[in-house]
């Protein structure tokens, strides 16, 4: 049988899918959240061109929108990286506990005198 | 694959970039693949060159020197006991749900009835570029593709100002951490720049 086929390229963007998720879910750090992210949307865009390849072989619509997501995804990285250099330099923790906690009043040990 | 299910695991952050750089040279095989060739060459050029440049960027310029999983600043995955065991059953569900998902979506996968490629030069750049462009008057893509661009530059815009407002902030409200903070460059009180004040040359009209 074809190794190449629709099932499969969908089997490898699940497989994407789920790992990134695993990783929004387990770490931690928010830059390794926003990695993982970019895992997930790895994974979309891949079914995305595959349906396309596989099933409308007609108009390359979802090339068009692998471009699309991917400015949308280098703008979504760009404002979160800014955010989390800002946090960095508020708290100097940038972990999901930290974050989770911004309008409470205890202030960490680096946060100001 | 393989490297990006390391990408999630492992815990120094910058050996979790350069996996996931790893990773995305054969997803962009794969796009070549399926005839995407554009796609696959903008997956390495724009993913792998220039959005994970700009996470390496970050991670080295506010954690130059990481320290395998006790570094508590960048939160290196799990470490503890009880945040151990939550990672193994994190771990098992993944796999369960991968075990019980993928072959449902395998199974419905198959009866799709495939309809292979019917056009002569598919994925080329010169038809995607007709795609995208041909009857700009009245082609919604055109539009929208150019509407990127307007969203990219909201964006660079949205990114010099947080970075321009923690300057000004930690003048104020952080006392003790502002001076850390003051070699930036976004911290030069824009008021203090000279103010070119030249006269108008005779000679010229």
């Amino acid at each position: 049988m074809n190794l190449f086929s629709l099932p499969n390229c969908l089997a490898l963007s699940l497989t994407l899918v789920l790992i990134g998720s695993y990783g929004v879910f387990r770490r931690r750090s928010l830059i390794m959240v926003l990695l993982s992210i970019e895992v997930m949307l790895n994974g979309v865009n891949l079914s995305m061109v595959s349906f396309n390849f596989f099933r409308w072989g007609t108009i390359e619509s979802s090339h068009y929108l692998y471009m699309l997501s991917i400015g949308v995804a280098a703008v979504e990285a760009a404002v979160g990286l800014s955010m989390i250099i800002v946090l960095f330099k508020n708290y100097t923790d940038i972990t999901r506990e930290r974050i989770s906690r911004l309008n409470e009043t205890g202030a960490p040990a680096g946060d100001g005198i | 694959m393989l490297s990006s299910l390391a990408v999630v695991l492992v815990r120094n952050p910058v050996r979790a970039t350069l996996l996931l750089i790893l990773s995305f040279l054969p997803t962009s095989f794969v796009y070549i693949l399926l005839q995407a060739s554009f796609v696959g060459i903008l997956q390495i050029l724009v993913y792998a060159g220039a959005i994970m440049m700009l996470f390496t960027f970050v991670i080295m310029m506010i954690n130059p020197a990481p320290k395998g999983g006790e570094d508590p600043v960048m939160g290196g995955g799990p470490e503890h006991g009880s945040n151990k065991a939550g990672a193994l059953i994190g771990l098992v569900g993944l796999v369960v749900a991968g075990f019980l998902v993928i072959p449902m979506v395998w199974q419905a996968a198959s009866q799709v009835s495939v309809a292979a490629v019917s056009k002569p030069d598919f994925g080329s750049l010169a038809s995607l570029s007709d795609l995208l462009f041909k009857d700009p008057a009245n082609n919604p893509m055109t539009v929208s593709f150019e509407l990127i661009s307007f969203l990219i530059l909201v964006g660079i815009i949205a990114a010099l100002n947080f970075s321009r407002r923690k300057a000004h902030g930690g003048h104020g409200g952080h006392g003790g951490h502002a001076a850390i903070a003051v070699d930036s460059i976004t911290t030069r009180p824009t008021k203090a720049l000279p103010v070119l004040t030249r006269a108008p040359s005779p000679d010229r009209k």
